[in-house]
């Protein structure tokens, strides 16, 4: 069964405490004050980072978002698979960021550490292969 | 001279997994590889089959695929699976490794059977094995046998392996017989030129050595072609001067030429740009500006008194594995290419001229070629 957004990304965050404590604590602090509504197909969660801490929720203020992410599973797929680089990615209609130009690269910055580290990992990799 | 017979393929080619008490299990690796080509159909094959990580740790340690299949028109097609260590049955007793969507099976008359089904890419192959089994030992003795004499570099080389490496194995000969299905058509296969090797060790992806090998996949029912050629040069440090390996050349009769380092010299020019793919996918994302240093040309000369070989490597399309380290700091490189190889000289009053498909692996740390290669 496909794995849901939101279980995703809190099983996500959770393997990150179990396995790279240090690594997250990092990530958290350098992407202090992100709200960022992320959306997968049909589906939407919250990743809120405050407080030293990063959360999963369903939903927040609006006037809390300061990022929003439009994702298809078939984009999101085509990019982890290298079929699609960004730059392709954002021509397709199925990909899609709004929000400030700083908070943006903030997120980008925030995700390539993540998936940076991730690809160490084989937990990270089942989980994601979960999403399809 | 053979240390083993066919029939011990079973025992040698299974897999050397780790016992709970030994140290560095979390940097366990090891593979199968099956190399063809198909001269009829002209498609290329690389199947790899792997365990990494602490075999008996289920969080950390899983199992791998991955194939890189050139069709007739040059196309790659790749892909590539991680398997659950839950879903992975591999022996200390046999070579199979059985997964999801993947069998490798060893049979008792002495052949691979292997199914697998991933994505587009499906195939069902039979791997006779016609040649007995050479490992790490029998290759050392072989030089030895050929040298009389030990240099600094040999001695350096070996070390270094030694201490990386539990297993180093390799069949030189299969057939390869069957079909491959790529993204919906369906091509058989029917080839003399099948090889395997079978590798393992406790090592982490993040040092400066690497290695240059590969295997000319000679038909040893062409007159004009050697029983086989085959190479290897082993980095034990940044530099491509940091290294020992050589060329073996086999003749008809059985009888083997071993060209060592010290004669000879290998040269790489210009920048390939054909064909190229990268896995896993995500580097494309993390990395998008990076691609791996490949030569247009790899040329190795050897001389050795009367016997003389000249082999131009022209790679005809690439695969770069990037593994990382187990700390995410550092990455190697492993440049699966398939490459035409000119082969010319004499070795053994045997005169060769002839440009026949091959296999080069060339193994280095990511991106680093270009500070480290003098001659690059």
């Amino acid at each position: 069964m496909t794995l849901k957004l939101k279980k995703f990304l809190t099983d996500f965050v959770e393997i990150m405490k179990e396995d790279f404590p240090q690594q997250l604590g990092g990530i958290v602090k350098d992407a202090q004050g992100i709200t960022c509504l992320q959306t997968l197909d049909s589906e939407r969660a919250v990743i809120q980072i405050r407080k030293g801490e990063i959360m999963i929720t369903r939903g927040a203020r609006k006037s809390e978002i300061n990022a929003r992410v439009v994702l298809s599973r078939n984009c999101l797929f085509k990019i982890i698979e290298g079929k699609l680089t960004l730059a392709e990615a954002f021509n397709t209609k199925e990909f899609d960021v709004i929000g400030d130009p700083l908070i943006l690269l903030r997120c980008y910055d925030m995700w390539i550490r993540i998936i940076s580290i991730a690809r160490t990992s084989p937990r990270f990799s089942f989980l994601v292969y979960k999403l399809r | 001279m053979r240390i083993h017979s066919i029939k011990d393929t079973k025992h040698i080619d299974a897999f050397n997994i780790p016992s709970i008490f030994n140290n560095r299990l979390a940097l366990y690796k090891e593979w199968h590889d099956f190399v063809f080509y198909d001269r009829k159909n002209r498609i290329f094959g690389l199947l790899n089959f792997g365990i990494h990580g602490n075999p008996y740790d289920i969080k950390r340690g899983y199992g791998s695929v991955l194939s890189f299949f050139v069709d007739p028109r040059g196309r790659i097609l790749t892909e590539s699976k991680l398997i659950p260590l839950g879903k992975l049955q591999i022996s200390a007793y046999n070579p199979d490794f059985l997964g999801e969507d993947v069998a490798v099976t060893y049979l008792k008359d002495n052949s691979f059977r292997i199914r697998c089904n991933i994505d587009k890419i499906s195939f069902n192959l039979s791997f006779p094995v016609i040649q007995p089994p050479v490992s790490s030992k029998e290759i050392g003795f072989e030089i030895m046998r050929v040298h009389k004499t030990i240099n600094t570099g040999m001695i350096r080389a070996a070390k270094e392996m030694d201490k990386f490496w539990d297993k180093w194995v390799e069949l030189p000969r299969l057939l390869s017989l069957g079909e491959i299905t790529l993204d919906g058509t369906v091509f058989p296969i029917n080839t003399r030129t099948g090889y395997h090797d079978h590798e393992g060790g406790r090592f982490d992806w993040g040092t400066l050595w690497g290695w240059d090998t590969g295997v000319i996949l000679c038909d040893s029912s062409k007159a004009k072609e050697p029983e086989s050629v085959r190479f290897l040069f082993y980095r034990y440090g940044p530099s491509d001067e940091l290294s020992y390996g050589g060329i073996t050349v086999e003749k008809k009769d059985g009888k083997k030429k071993f060209f060592g380092s010290e004669n000879t010299q290998i040269t790489r020019t210009g920048r390939f740009s054909g064909e190229q793919r990268t896995i896993p996918g995500v580097i494309r994302l993390l990395y998008p500006d990076y691609y791996p240093y490949i030569p247009e040309r790899i040329v190795f000369s050897a001389v050795d008194g009367p016997d003389k070989l000249n082999i131009i490597f022209t790679p005809r399309a690439v695969c770069s594995v990037i593994p990382s380290s187990i700390n995410g700091k550092m990455e190697t490189e492993l440049n699966e290419m398939f490459c035409s190889a000119k082969l010319s000289g004499s070795v053994g009053g045997k005169t060769y001229n002839k440009t026949i498909p091959c296999w080069f692996e060339s193994t280095r740390p990511r991106g680093s070629v270009r500070n480290f290669d003098a001659e690059a």
